[in-house]
């Protein structure tokens, strides 16, 4: 008998207990058991996954000191409320599908660190300008997503703000712009021809998705960024 | 390539993958537990977009309906091999 349970290897004998009914262990052990194991799990895996997030976790990799450094320079990291968005409050969704997308994509990251493509600061403006336009280009099709977990247009109040933001503002709600057409610097040096390669990434994604072109990059995004960098100071 | 796996993953161990799976381990028939894991499948694209059709992207959509089917005839095949009622 080729199946007989002496002949069986260990993985034959594994496999048969699994898919065996048990006769020891009652249906109410069972699915306590099961769901005790799923808390464990699913809190060990939900734990594993927030540690991933956390700024020292981003940072751990040599090849990204340059864009910390850069971002220690901005508002986003020290400013007069002592709110701090780290870099997962902007680079991972927080909606569960979206998030564990964006973590398996990640996995290109290690990719790189281990192969170099950025280890110097040569290298890393080398492929500044590819970079942010990935990131762009997320941030334009999720309709600036991570941004709007924090700043939402309804909860503006222009009154206080200053009036060319105010301004700003306003004709972002009116021509349905989103917070990367005129923020793409916000945290990041930005690469030279920045303001090209974004036109580019709408209008590719504008192709994609209406099958037309449109124009919606600030005339002044230099300037905004400068401002809100000062106001950092 | 990375988009399509991520997407993939994520609707893995999303609802298409555990929900599906669930609900086609309530069934012996395959094809009711497949439909049930495609209907999750669509329900959570939806679900993600915010109810707005106009941000349902049509891959990610086909993605998890493919994900969801899988998930759910795999629930209904566990049913078959696993109980004896």
């Amino acid at each position: 008998m080729a199946d007989s349970p002496e002949k069986r290897g260990r993985l034959g004998r594994i496999w048969n207990w699994i898919w065996t009914p048990a006769v020891a262990f009652s249906s109410g052990f069972l699915i306590l058991a099961g769901f005790l194991a799923g808390i464990l799990f699913w809190g060990g895996f939900h734990w594993t996954l927030e540690l991933t997030n956390t700024e020292e976790f981003c940072t751990s990799c040599h090849t990204m000191e340059v864009n910390l450094g850069e971002y220690r320079e901005t508002i986003h990291y020290n400013n007069h409320s002592g709110v701090r968005a780290i870099c997962s409050d902007c680079h991972v969704p927080h909606e569960w599908n979206h998030k564990i997308k964006a973590k398996i994509m990640a996995v290109k990251d290690v990719y790189h660190e281990l192969a170099g493509t950025i280890s110097t600061p040569e290298k890393y403006e080398a492929h500044r300008l590819s970079m942010a336009s990935a990131v762009w280009k997320k941030m334009k099709a999720s309709d600036s997503r991570e941004c709007r977990n924090c700043h939402n247009f309804d909860y503006m109040d222009f009154t206080i703000q200053e009036t060319r933001a105010a301004s700003e503002h306003q004709r972002a709600i009116d021509n349905n712009m989103t917070c990367i057409d005129c923020h793409q610097g916000i945290a990041h040096s930005l690469p030279s021809d920045y303001l090209e390669e974004y036109q580019k990434v709408t209008d590719e994604l504008a192709v994609e998705t209406s099958g037309t072109q449109s124009h919606q990059v600030a005339d002044g995004s230099e300037e905004i960024r400068s401002f809100l960098n000062k106001s950092a100071d | 390539m990375l988009e399509l796996l991520g997407t993939i993953g994520a609707n893995i161990i999303s609802l298409p993958g555990i929900l599906g799976l669930a609900l086609g381990m309530m069934t012996r028939r395959l094809w009711l537990g497949g439909l049930m894991g495609a209907v999750v499948g669509v329900l959570e694209t939806v679900i993600f977009a915010h109810w707005n059709f106009g941000n349902v992207a049509m891959v990610e959509l086909l993605i998890a309906v493919v994900i969801g089917l899988c998930a759910g005839t795999l629930g209904s095949v566990i049913r078959i091999k696993g109980t004896t009622v």
